[in-house]
């Protein structure tokens, strides 16, 4: 079979760019230890007012004994209970979420936080705040008619 | 008689007060189990037992004056946790608690397939608003102030509404004021994860008055 030389070079060109591409997807996954969310934790969504971690009162932010920082949310149409939290600039902040309905999705721009909130599941989350200031935290996975009326404000602070 | 009465209401009123401040704001979960239990509800014995109920909430569910609250064409999950809730103390009033009492779990899903079962009231007492006014915070909400649309939630008449929202149409707008309002000052915190409180206690009075016109007359 014959194939132009040329058509011949764009095909090397074509497949180099897919294994560079690849390579690179590859790459930067491992090496910067990329992965599905690895807490498998269940929990009984029905019942969630009802569970000792989950309940109204004990939402919030609470500084633990080696100074770090544990936020327990609720996401549930259409909010983020609680709906305002203050956490402290570059510490260690544990997010612990769940959600009593459907499927939610948090993000807080300019930090990684990012989760999916899954019925029957908790949701936990590490991360840093890098910047002071007012954030939106939201929801990105859309959960109903007020999916986009579904956010609060999280506030870092400096210690 | 009229004397053990009010000893039981005030009784049931220190309880009510007390459990709604602490602990979770509603015992009912919307398990399988409790689903099942209110989708099981039969309408003809709800009818029977209510026989009481329409002393007040009307022989076709509406309420004879304007601080009684509609319950014709509610949904049956909304009206079972009610119930239930002044059955355990989550939600505090002497007169329905004392009520309640006597209901098993299989009453109260039978009398709320009862109201279930007629239609929704036609239009509402005591409205003073501008229900014109008010159509911005039912389809669109306010972003600013974290609340979103009401029609998120109390769907159209149509439309079901999720586990725990109630249909308003045709509700008393004095009802509707007084239930935002205490709403708003934490006396009624039956809502679970203050869904409701945290947008009541946000909204001025006279949008209030306006949504409560907005409801009471859906036809406009």
């Amino acid at each position: 079979m014959h194939i132009d030389v040329l058509e011949k070079r764009w095909m090397w060109l074509v497949g180099l760019m897919v294994v560079i591409m690849l390579g690179t997807i590859f790459y930067t996954a491992l090496a910067n230890a990329v992965h599905p969310p690895s807490n498998v934790e269940t929990i009984d969504s029905t019942r969630l007012h009802l569970s000792e971690e989950f309940a109204e009162d004990k939402l919030g932010v609470e500084t633990m004994a080696d100074g770090s920082v544990r936020v327990t949310m609720v996401a549930a149409r259409y909010g983020i209970f609680p709906q305002h939290i203050e956490v402290p600039l570059k510490t260690p902040v544990t997010f612990r979420i769940a959600t009593p309905d459907v499927l939610h999705g948090l993000h807080i721009p300019f930090s990684n936080m990012d989760t999916m909130v899954i019925p029957g599941f908790v949701s936990e989350v590490t991360t840093q705040f890098q910047f002071e200031g007012e954030q939106p935290m939201f929801c990105n996975e859309y959960c109903g008619l007020g999916h986009h009326y579904m956010w609060s404000r999280v506030k870092v602070v400096a210690k | 008689m009229k004397g053990r009465n009010t000893i039981l209401a005030a009784i049931a009123l220190i309880v009510g007060a007390g459990v709604a401040q602490a602990g979770p704001s509603s015992q009912v979960a919307w398990t399988v189990e409790t689903v099942k239990l209110v989708k099981s509800g039969d309408p003809e014995k709800g009818k029977q037992l209510s026989a009481m109920c329409a002393n007040c909430h009307g022989a076709e569910g509406v309420g004879m004056a304007p601080n009684m609250p509609s319950l014709a064409g509610q949904q049956a999950d909304y009206t079972y946790k009610q119930l239930a809730d002044y059955k355990t103390g989550s939600r505090a009033n002497p007169i329905m608690s004392s009520f309640v009492a006597q209901f098993s779990d299989q009453d109260m899903a039978d009398i709320a397939a009862y109201y279930a079962s007629m239609p929704l009231p036609a239009s509402g007492q005591g409205a003073t608003g501008d229900a014109a006014a008010a159509k911005t915070l039912v389809r669109r909400g306010d972003g600013k102030r974290l609340i979103p649309a009401c029609a998120a939630c109390h769907a159209e008449p149509d439309f079901r509404n999720h586990h725990g929202a109630p249909k308003l149409e045709g509700q008393h707008a004095s009802y509707f004021v007084d239930t935002m309002k205490a709403y708003g000052n934490g006396s009624r915190a039956n809502d679970v994860y203050s869904v409701m409180r945290n947008i009541a206690k946000v909204l001025t009075d006279e949008e209030l008055k306006n949504l409560a016109a907005y409801y009471a007359n859906p036809g406009n």
